[in-house]
């Protein structure tokens, strides 16, 4: 979704208030829904009858007719405010206009939306918030998204009758992300609202008040939050606006392209805006079921990282262990004849973080097709017991949404907030509206809602697996419970034995619940975009069986977590890299295949709770840069064992034939066989490690710098600066 | 009919005057032309200029360059920077003295001996871009 103009709301109003109205209030509607059916108020929309629940406002009553009313303050997924008087409605028979995102409809109210009441009440209070508003939208980010330039053309005078002088307010620096001219702040506190409700941070606020109210952090600091970029898309105006993207483009010049993020393994729906060949910015896009309508802010600036470090063309290593740049021809001989005389043992795989199941399946085909199995993914995943093997093993089972539902939430070794940011703004919200009570195991974190801590060490995880801890009690009680455990302490060599524990205490609260059928507990969070699809598609998880029989050819396709170094290989053992960004796999291999980055390919990415979802191509790949699954293909047929398939379509028919659920986009499928899973992990014979279960993104300084792209990315290198040294180390240019 | 007699003159002279068959269709095949004319000079690098005034004006001047050059081979690949500066002016009718009767006076600026042009080529010059580049690549580090 893009900034949520009033215009576009316009147009399509049905869509947004469906989502809209069924997210705001939740916790009110699943309380009244039983209830409603019967009580429905009648209320006239400009002489339209409808049906509305009790306590349905004014503003969402006509919205369900289908009638926009101007606002600024009122925002579906913050608490109501009021404060900006835009929404005034008049309503007949009632003397004055009333606010209507705050005034709950009575019964047999007639709202009048167009009134000479309303259109009145509504060119006033636009006049009085242009009293204080710049006429700067020549020079300001916002013009062109700017919902306070849209409604003064609608709904504002077409004449001026002021002449007095203009309030001015000090602008704040906030970091590196957000920029701030205050003078344009029109005091809706979305942001306020948006911090404090949704980020859990109480940064923000106001001073003072009437004509000298200031939204700001009280003192000079940084708002320090991972979702901070957000309040970019819901302030109505330019007074927070995005530093990195400041005076670089404008919304009607660019191309938008609805992609997909990689740099968790949420998958959050953005859009990628572009123009001329780059990426100018990435935005968020509306999936009720993943992200919302909100991201992160490494998937929303770390894209600077695309256009820097990248691999532009092939290279080869000539003599002196130099690489120097070559051509396709050249690199794509040289590697099939590396790989055409290996076969079984002698040749393995490693794929990173970030790779897609077009470039995975690809590579797992052209190694089988030279007898080898040694294809391994950099993050690991215990394989005693399911493993693998049973697909709800590994998933997060529960689903992002389904958090909301969940009323105990036990999280392992596991910082969501920085792992997945959306998704624990999820369970903050399920936190804040449905009374979800979490506890933490592992190091203690800042989650940005109370938790109870159990402990750090694994061996709690067994005392409440075997029923002796008093958490076991509490967890035996809960209607809804979910178990998450985080990937990043299933690292270890204990990984095993924790992931028989939590599958032992899964299992046991899923009998004592009671709940649905549906209901799912066991959950994994994953921390990296590729690894559902590579464990999908059969990759072994973890780099152990290649570091115990080192292979004289390995293939790291986009590894950069450096599991395995030169060190580990015998002396001549070639190394194939095929990645975009020069990394940690780059400067160690003996040839480059330059790969596309998520926004420049269309490929498929399976997100944490398995959901396959498609980036889609925004920008070329640079130079000779080409897509990862045609350079594979390239390569298979320089081999002799060329892969069937010649175009996107026919590697996702082969992808369907491995695992459907790769190709029936933006759907979860069902993953069950907990039962079965729990009998497999009972074999598993494993001491846990005493160690605190300590995530390796403990506070928010960890956050920033996690992958290739993101540590390429130099406005990630400013946010990890101001977080350690304070938002006045960044050196900005002036003009911001 | 003499004038017809003339004109079959002429085209025996051009079929036959530039050294036999072979000769004609080199001729043919370097300068897509087969006229003859009269030698005016050679130029210090064996280029030949001709002129014969019964051509058009602008057709009456030509020269035939040189098979080999500074070392380069230009029985195919011949640049119109071939021509020295002193040859220059009488070849595009800037005066009618050739420089074999009216030595040009020496002139500080002008090459002595010729530079090929480079365009095309590797050694090209190139300005120096002034915008920042949209993909900054990844430069290998340097082996030890």
């Amino acid at each position: 979704m893009l900034r949520l103009p009033v215009v576009s709301r316009s147009l399509f109003p049905a869509t947004l208030i469906k989502g809209g109205a069924a997210a705001t209030n939740n916790a009110r509607t699943a309380a009244t829904a039983t209830a409603a059916a019967s009580n429905l108020l009648e209320v006239f929309v400009d002489g339209n009858p409808i049906m509305v629940e009790p306590g349905t406002t004014v503003l969402q009553a006509c919205e369900k007719v289908g009638m926009q009313i101007p606002r600024f303050c009122y925002h579906e997924r913050l608490s109501v405010a009021g404060n900006c008087r835009m929404c005034l409605v008049e309503i007949e028979k009632v003397p004055k206009p009333v606010a209507a995102c705050a005034m709950p409809v009575m019964k047999g109210w007639n709202i009048l939306t167009n009134s000479d009441k309303t259109r009145r009440a509504r060119e006033g209070v636009m006049e009085f918030l242009l009293a204080n508003h710049p006429l700067d939208c020549p020079i300001c980010d916002q013009g062109g998204e700017c919902d306070l330039q849209d409604q003064s053309m609608q709904f504002g005078s077409d004449r001026s009758r002021f002449t007095e002088g203009k309030r001015a307010v000090e602008d704040k620096n906030i970091g590196p992300l957000i920029k701030t001219i205050m003078t344009r702040c029109i005091q809706c506190t979305r942001c306020v609202r948006f911090a404090s409700e949704i980020a859990g941070v109480e940064d923000l606020g106001t001073t003072g008040r009437g004509n000298d109210l200031q939204i700001g952090t009280y003192v000079e600091k940084m708002f320090m939050s991972e979702l901070s970029g957000n309040v970019i898309d819901i302030c109505p105006v330019g007074a927070l606006t995005s530093k990195p993207y400041a005076f670089t483009a404008r919304p009607w010049e660019t191309r938008k392209t609805e992609s997909i993020d990689v740099l968790d393994a949420v998958g959050s729906n953005i859009v990628v805006t572009t123009r001329g060949g780059e990426v100018m910015r990435i935005l968020p896009r509306l999936n009720e079921d993943v992200n919302e309508e909100w991201i992160s802010d490494k998937t929303r600036f770390a894209y600077d990282g695309l256009k820097r470090q990248r691999l532009t063309q092939p290279m080869v290593k000539d003599e002196s262990g130099q690489l120097v740049p070559t051509t396709w021809e050249d690199v794509l001989t040289r590697a099939a004849g590396a790989l055409q005389g290996v076969e079984g043992n002698d040749v393995a795989a490693i794929v990173g973080g970030l790779v897609d199941a077009e470039a995975l399946i690809s590579l797992k085909d052209l190694l089988n097709h030279l007898n080898s199995e040694n294809l391994c993914t950099e993050e690991v995943f215990p394989m005693a017991g399911a493993g693998s093997d049973l697909r709800s093993n590994y998933l997060l089972n529960t689903g992002i949404a389904g958090i909301e539902e969940a009323d105990l939430l036990l999280l392992v070794g596991t910082n969501p907030r920085y792992e997945a940011p959306l998704f624990n703004a999820r369970i903050r919200k399920g936190w804040l509206h449905n009374e979800l009570q979490v506890a933490l195991l592992g190091k203690e974190v800042d989650l940005s809602y109370t938790y109870d801590h159990l402990g750090e060490s694994a061996k709690v995880l067994q005392e409440i697996a075997s029923g002796t801890h008093p958490f076991s009690k509490v967890l035996a009680e809960a209607k809804h419970p979910v178990v998450v455990v985080g990937s990043s302490c299933l690292q270890k060599e204990d990984g095993a034995a924790i992931m028989a524990a939590v599958s032992t205490i899964a299992q046991n609260a899923r009998v004592s619940s009671g709940a649905e059928e549906t209901w799912k507990v066991l959950n994994v969070l994953h921390r990296v975009a590729s690894q559902v699809a590579a464990l999908d598609l059969g990759y072994k998880p973890g780099v152990e069986t290649i570091r115990n029989n080192p292979p004289k050819v390995l293939f790291l396709l986009g590894a950069d977590a450096g599991c395995i170094t030169r060190q580990d290989l015998p002396k001549d053992s070639f190394i194939i890299y095929q990645g975009h960004h020069g990394d940690v796999g780059a400067p160690m291999a003996d040839i480059l295949l330059p790969g596309a980055a998520y926004t420049e390919k269309c490929s498929t990415y399976v997100n944490t709770e398995g959901r396959a979802q498609q980036t889609k191509v925004a920008v070329t790949a640079p130079g000779m840069a080409r897509e990862d699954w045609k350079i594979i293909r390239a390569i298979s047929e320089l081999v002799g064992v060329t892969l069937p398939y010649d175009t996107l379509d026919e590697v996702r028919e082969r992808l369907a034939e491995v695992s459907p659920n790769l190709v029936r986009y933006d759907d979860v499928e069902e993953a069950n066989y907990f039962k079965q899973a729990h009998e497999l992990s009972k074999a598993v014979d494993q001491a846990v490690l005493t160690g605190p279960l300590a995530p390796p993104q403990l506070t928010v300084k960890d956050f920033y710098m996690t992958d290739p792209i993101s540590r390429a990315s130099q406005t990630m290198a400013k946010c990890v600066k101001a977080v350690t040294e304070g938002a006045q180390a960044v050196e900005e240019p002036l003009i911001c | 009919m003499a004038e017809y007699a003339n004109v079959v003159r002429r085209a025996l002279g051009q079929l036959g005057g530039h050294g036999g068959v072979r000769g004609f269709f080199v001729q043919l095949f370097r300068v897509n032309d087969i006229k003859t004319g009269a030698l005016v000079g050679v130029d210090k690098y064996g280029n030949k200029y001709f002129e014969d005034s019964k051509y058009f004006f602008g057709r009456h001047r030509w020269v035939i360059y040189t098979t080999e050059m500074n070392g380069k081979n230009t029985m195919w690949e011949v640049d119109g920077s071939m021509v020295p500066a002193e040859w220059h002016r009488w070849l595009h009718c800037m005066g009618d003295e050739p420089p074999t009767t009216h030595p040009p006076e020496p002139k500080k600026f002008l090459a002595e001996v010729h530079q090929f042009n480079v365009s095309g080529s590797s050694q090209q010059y190139v300005p120096f871009s002034t915008t920042s580049k949209k993909i900054h690549e990844w430069v290998p580090p340097r082996a030890q």
